[in-house]
């Protein structure tokens, strides 16, 4: 095994590990890649054209595969018996993960919007959490390079809330679908912007890419490489330099310091083997997701840091943040028995619908202070396992021809409203390791204690009433009432797979754990280059900052290399 | 004596005890399970990464020949035969749901109590084999089934929206139930077109708007 020096050793192999892996191969790097799943070839193993009869109980989630059987998700899941967490008493946390090349880059939900200048900044207005050490301005070449590299199709309606891209960046998006047109209707009524989704899919051929076909559905992967995954994007050309190990089933549990205060390596242990091995590298990037880079950091105990790695400010593992999350289904009278039409599209949103009342919010007048924004879900699917989940709700106990005649009526008539809203970045929302817990390899795990404030709570009262108010509008109807609680409504902590937060990055090592760049404050070779940074997380879905932020990170090591 | 359905819901109730652990997946703290566990006896799941291009149902089926004659009976009563649509059980429906209730997941686990209590508590008002009743009496079995989940009889409920939901999955996912529904849809091409303008007038949008 790599007994040749490496440049840079990059810890996982997800948006911010693969993002690391190009841009340094690219740059002259000699990069080892660790990663705890197994290889994964998205050409070879993507189930493009599979047809839901086909495949075990008709494509239905199970705890095995959450998402569907076709889901392109390898080892992963709401539970792995082989990687059990903890939850403080009285708390709950969900945490997705996937365990393949790629990580949950293969079947992510590919909505990719950039932060506003406020959202770096939210600190600084409402006193909560905690700033990004940078401005928009400042960050924005950042992301104009991240859209170019994954390929976002979008728009650039000149809102308050959502900066435009410079030309060049978005590619141009498809027409919106029957549902999504109804949706833009009722937004027309209520004078609220119902616009292009920035989306994660090529319209026209990139790099090499193919564009979308509008054929098959996204989270299963895309062979033809038209969307974004770390697999069909990142991975290949900076295997093609040539200056690329991946090794896979490489669980990394430790980071070695060295007596200069360096970081001197990685020790990872193979899954397949049990063997332990240690591998050194002149600098080390950490880009396993952000609660697993956070679990490595608290796990690398030494003399320098008997607390762990970036453990000083007392800030390494707090801060921990999701989106908040809340839906409501509209049924829609117009959309029943239309003839058949090809509704597919890219198989996923084509419009959304951004935050609104930002500047009403700016000015105060709202009693939550961090905005969210709907995305919406639904029309004319390939019919599933729960193409039917409303029926109970809508034509209760019919059977025989009726129940025929019911289905063919409701088929494609219901749209899902979802919120997706941001969450304050509260210290006592926090990770640690847990004092029994370990995994099946004796790694010790990681315990979760995070809770939502009345924030949350309030921003999702806002954001249910909105949502009724959206379908309303557009001349549908609630299939269920709106629970009279907003704690019933959010969903759990972690159930939107937005997780960030723990490293924080800012400008004062007393508060917070990495420069501006990722470095682990006293550790001159060591990037966290993931969600663990976030300071806040704005409601804009985590993904595109992560790679623009890694690729940031990644042009500062290249320089730090270059002079050393 | 315990008579034949006391035994039956003894062996039911032991089988909902061996699926216990599998709900207690959802709370913190009961964590460390195989993948699919808790399911028939040596039953296990197709796990966390199977072929997804040569799928393949690892469990057993375990409907004996006539639950799944009792199966088909009233899965036809659900989704009958109407002019060129065809009945249930000519699209693979009770292969469908056998599949389904034997499976080792939560809500197979599940279903699979509900829908063997409701086939007990069935033929017992039908006074014989429910696969052997003729075309009128399934349907009046079904009638009565129905009176009595309209009347709030709770485990009738349940029976009736579990095994007609089951049912409605295992119809029209199949490409016969698909053409009825009208999807349309992994048809590659250069361009998204949108909805034709005969939708759009349905929906009442304006072509462009
Ligand atoms: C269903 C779903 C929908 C989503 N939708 C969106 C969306 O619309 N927009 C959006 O922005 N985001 C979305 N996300 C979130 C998005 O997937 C993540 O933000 C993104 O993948 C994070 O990238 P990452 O590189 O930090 O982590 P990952 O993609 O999780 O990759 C981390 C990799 O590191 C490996 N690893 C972990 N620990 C170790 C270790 N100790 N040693 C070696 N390797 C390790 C893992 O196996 C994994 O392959 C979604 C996620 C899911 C699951
Ligand atoms: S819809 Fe387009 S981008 Fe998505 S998987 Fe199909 S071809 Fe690829």
């Amino acid at each position: 095994m790599a007994a040749e020096p490496f440049d840079v050793i990059v810890v996982g192999s997800g948006a911010a590990g693969g993002t690391a892996a190009h841009a340094l191969t690219g740059a002259g790097a000699r990069v080892c890649l660790l990663e705890a799943g197994r290889s994964y070839d998205p050409g070879r193993e993507t189930p493009m054209f599979q047809r839901t009869a086909a495949a075990p109980l008709r494509d239905a989630g199970t705890p095995d595969k959450p998402f569907g059987f076709y889901d392109a998700t390898v080892d992963g899941g709401w539970e792995l018996p082989e990687e059990p967490f903890a939850t403080a008493p009285g708390t709950e946390f969900r945490w997705f993960r996937a365990r393949m090349l790629g990580g949950r880059t293969n079947h992510w939900g590919r909505v990719a919007l950039r932060y506003a200048n406020h959202d770096f900044k939210a600190y600084s207005r409402d006193g909560l959490g905690a700033d990004w050490p940078f401005t928009y301005d400042e960050f924005a070449p950042w992301y104009d390079r991240a859209e170019r590299l994954v390929g976002v199709f979008g728009s650039n309606p000149g809102l308050p809330d959502q900066p435009d891209s410079p030309p060049g960046c978005l590619q141009p998006p498809p027409v919106p679908r029957s549902h999504e047109l109804l949706i833009m209707a009722g937004g027309r009524r209520l004078g609220r912007p119902v616009v292009p989704s920035h989306t994660a899919v090529i319209t026209q051929p990139i790099d090499g890419r193919l564009a979308c076909f509008y054929a098959t559905p996204c989270l299963r992967g895309c062979s033809i490489r038209a969307n974004f995954q770390s697999t069909t994007v990142l991975l290949p050309p900076a295997r093609a330099t040539g200056r690329l190990t991946t090794l896979t089933h490489a669980q990394a549990y430790e980071i070695e310091m060295a007596p200069d205060g360096r970081a001197r390596g990685v020790h990872y242990l193979d899954r397949l083997t049990h063997r332990h091995h240690f591998i050194p590298g002149r600098a080390v990037m950490l880009g396993a997701s952000a609660m697993e880079s956070v679990r490595l950091l608290l796990n690398s105990r030494s003399t320098q840091f008997p607390d762990g790695i970036g453990a000083d400010s007392g800030l390494l593992g707090r801060g921990v943040m999701d989106s908040t999350g809340s839906n409501v289904w509209g049924q829609f009278p117009q959309m029943e028995n239309l003839p058949p039409f090809n509704d597919d599209g890219v198989w996923l949103p084509h419009v959304y619908i951004p935050w609104w009342a930002w500047p009403e919010q700016r000015a105060g007048r709202l009693p939550f202070t961090r905005g969210y924004h709907l995305e919406l879900y639904g029309g004319r699917l390939e019919p599933s396992a729960d193409t039917f989940d409303f029926l109970d709700d809508v034509s209760p106990l019919t059977y025989g021809r009726r129940l025929k005649e019911e289905a063919q009526r409701y088929y494609g008539s219901f749209v899902r409203l979802s919120q997706r809203g941001e969450m304050i970045a509260r210290e006592h929302n926090r990770v640690q390791i847990d004092p029994v817990l370990r995994d099946q390899w004796g790694i010790p795990s990681l315990r979760f204690d995070v809770r939502f404030s009345d924030q949350e709570l309030r921003q999702t009262a806002h954001a249910q009433q909105s949502m009724a108010e959206f379908i309303e509008a557009a001349g549908g109807k609630l299939v269920t009432p709106l629970p009279r609680n907003p704690a019933e409504a959010i969903l759990p902590p972690g159930r939107i797979i937005h997780e960030v937060g723990g490293a924080r990055t800012g400008v004062d090592p007393a508060r917070s754990v990495t420069d501006p760049f990722g470095r682990v404050w006293g550790v001159p070779n060591l990037y966290v280059i993931d969600g663990a940074v976030f300071p806040s997380s704005a409601h804009k879905n985590p993904t595109l900052t992560i790679v623009a932020f890694a690729s940031r990170a990644s042009e500062h090591l290249r320089k730090a290399l270059r002079h050393a | 004596m315990p008579d034949r359905r006391e035994t039956l819901s003894w062996l039911l109730r032991a089988l909902a005890l061996s699926a216990a652990p599998i709900a207690g997946t959802e709370r913190a703290g009961a964590r460390i399970l195989r993948p699919g566990a808790g399911g028939a006896p040596g039953a296990e799941g197709y796990g966390r990464d199977p072929s997804l291009l040569h799928p393949h149902i690892p469990w057993p089926s375990i409907l004996t020949p006539p639950q799944k004659g009792a199966v088909a009976r009233l899965a036809d009563v659900f989704l009958p035969e109407h002019g060129a649509s065809p009945a249930a059980s000519a699209l693979g429906v009770p292969d469908f749901v056998d599949e389904w209730v034997s499976a080792p997941y939560p809500q197979q686990q599940r279903d699979r109590i509900v829908v063997l209590q409701g086939l007990t508590d069935l033929e017992r008002d039908a006074g014989a084999p429910i696969g052997e009743l003729d075309a009128r009496q399934a349907e009046d079995l079904v009638a009565r089934l129905h009176a009595r989940a309209a009347a709030g009889a709770a485990p009738e409920g349940r029976f009736f929206r579990r095994f007609r939901q089951i049912c409605l999955i295992g119809y029209y996912t199949t490409p016969a139930g698909v053409a009825q529904l009208g999807y349309v849809g992994y048809q590659p091409s250069a361009r998204f077109a949108g909805p034709p303008p005969q939708v759009l007038a349905k929906l009442g949008i304006e072509p462009g708007g």
